[in-house]
């Protein structure tokens, strides 16, 4: 909008407000209608559908699929599609770039489309990007609810998952590992370390064989009865969490 | 008092109206609320024009069930799920409170996209009310925020994990994003700690934020006047009134139609240099 068009627009909205109705009661009684029925509604649903009670905490069951809410389905399925399959796809498109592009594309809407028409019918790329996001978010919305799946259920939230890898995590979640140790928010926070950056600490699959077998300190108990090989993929496995499989 | 008033005034009345003058006269209370509720607008507003307002409406009813939530709940892990049991099931309404207050959550994120969506579609968001967007796009944000530290408070199995989730999601932002996940956990570690800090961003932080944008937004809604919708039948007849006249000054400009004039009236013929000018 140029100089001239704002100008006219001034004025075409002086004329408006002249030509216009006072605020109360003429807008105070739409407002407090809409208003009532809305929160009429709250209450009718509270009523309806009453408030349902979950488990209780519990932070050494890894079993359970954690679900946000369903206004958070969109960004969580974004979660299913950038997996960290290739390098177009790293889990942190859904996770931070894609989000805040939304959020940056959002406030500063008015300065990108800076056109004087305001009837919809007439700003045709403005009519395309809302009905677009509409469509992007019910259908979003709508995968989210009719998915059943967790971040978690396909077992430890990890990309990079090789063969032997895939082993290691199985054996990982097959012994209660998670129960005392995180790895990428699964498991419980304590009392053994988190293990989620685990192989930055650039020790070989062998050490973390033997480390499990006769673990120092005490406090974590021995795991004497794998196959050598199993003993090699849980090594793998441990050894390049954070770094191969993150 | 009307002027057919006649007789010495009620003293209860008098002082009264004394007070009221008292303030007046010092806060300009009475010329304010005057202004706000009796300034024109334009005659002609959309139903959908009531989201707003009634988005606002339900984060007054959310801070109210809030407060009342708070007055049971005990922000501690050993007692947190205890106290919501407690006030769902033995609290006098306090499951229709807490139903108010989750369903109001839901409620308000529907309301506040559609009334994002009226504005859009209206091109509301243009020029003069930019700064309006703005501060709405931050309430629609810090909105969705509530939700996601609400939602922790119940200490339930699906709170629990789904937030553990959404903070991990945060600790992986590049550079700052593990030193916000550390402030959110209170520590490295998901822990007792984490649930009162989440309790207060909830109650505290976030609405904070809130009342101020809400009371900036209202500012600028107030000091640039509500949209007219672009559809409105006064806005249909000046167009229709300005197209008739450019169709009149095309067609005087087009004698004997040997030549076609430009729809836009042709900019200022530029200035002839002077001869003998250097």
């Amino acid at each position: 909008m140029n100089r001239g068009q704002q100008e006219y627009y001034k004025r075409d909205y002086a004329q408006a407000k002249l030509e216009g109705k006072p605020f109360f009661p003429y807008a105070v009684y739409k407002d407090l209608l809409i208003a009532t029925l809305a929160i009429g509604l709250v209450i009718g649903m509270a009523i309806w559908h009453r408030v349902e009670i979950g488990e209780p905490v519990n932070p050494a069951s890894t079993d359970f699929v954690p679900r946000p809410e369903w206004y958070f389905f969109f960004l969580f399925e974004l979660l299913k599609i950038f997996k960290g399959q290739n390098v177009f796809m790293p889990v942190i498109m859904a996770t931070f770039i894609v989000p805040n592009i939304l959020m940056v594309l959002l406030i500063a809407t008015p300065f990108i489309d800076r056109g004087p028409e305001r009837r919809i019918q007439k700003r045709p790329i403005a009519l395309f990007t809302g009905i677009a996001v509409i469509a992007f978010l019910a259908y979003m919305t709508h995968l989210g609810a009719s998915s059943n799946e967790g971040v978690g259920s396909e077992g430890l939230p990890l990309t990079g998952l090789d063969e032997k890898g895939q082993a290691g995590a199985d054996l990982f979640l097959a012994n209660g590992c998670t129960a005392c140790h995180n790895v990428a928010g699964v498991g419980a926070p304590g009392p053994g370390p988190n293990l989620t950056n685990l192989g930055s600490q650039g020790q070989t699959p062998q050490y973390w064989g033997e480390f499990i077998q006769d673990p120092p300190g005490g406090v974590m108990p021995s795991f004497t009865t794998f196959t050598p090989q199993q003993y090699d993929e849980i090594g793998t496995f441990l050894a390049g969490l954070g770094t191969t499989y993150k | 008092m009307a002027t057919t008033d006649i007789g010495p005034k009620n003293p209860a009345v008098k002082a009264g109206e004394a007070a009221f003058d008292y303030v007046d006269k010092r806060t300009g209370v009475k010329t304010g609320a005057k202004w706000f509720m009796f300034r024109n607008i334009p005659a002609e507003t959309s139903w959908f024009q009531t989201l707003g307002f009634t988005a606002m409406a339900l984060f007054g009813m959310q801070a109210i069930t809030g407060i009342i939530l708070a007055m049971y709940y005990k922000p501690d892990p050993n007692s947190a799920f205890q106290s919501v049991e407690v006030i769902t099931n033995e609290v006098t309404w306090g499951w229709l409170v807490r139903g108010m207050h989750k369903w109001g959550a839901s409620a308000m994120i529907v309301v506040v996209f559609l009334h994002l969506g009226r504005v859009f579609f209206f091109g509301s968001y243009k020029y003069p009310r930019e700064l309006t967007w703005v501060t709405g796009a931050i309430l629609l944000i810090m909105t969705m925020f509530m939700g996601l530290t609400g939602y922790l408070l119940v200490w339930d199995q699906k709170a629990y994990w789904a937030t553990v989730v959404a903070v991990n999601i945060t600790a992986s932002a590049p550079i700052i994003g593990p030193y916000i996940a550390d402030i959110l956990r209170a520590g490295p570690e998901f822990g007792p700690e984490t649930l009162s800090r989440f309790y207060s961003i909830h109650m505290l932080v976030i609405p904070g934020g809130m009342a101020t944008f809400i009371g900036l937004h209202l500012f600028l809604i107030s000091k640039l006047g509500i949209a007219e919708p672009p559809y409105s039948k006064r806005r249909m007849a000046v167009e229709r009134a300005e197209e008739e006249a450019r169709r009149a000054a095309e067609n005087e400009r087009l004698p004997y139609g040997r030549r076609e004039v430009p729809a836009v009236a042709p900019a200022t013929p530029e200035p002839q240099k002077v001869e003998g000018a250097s």
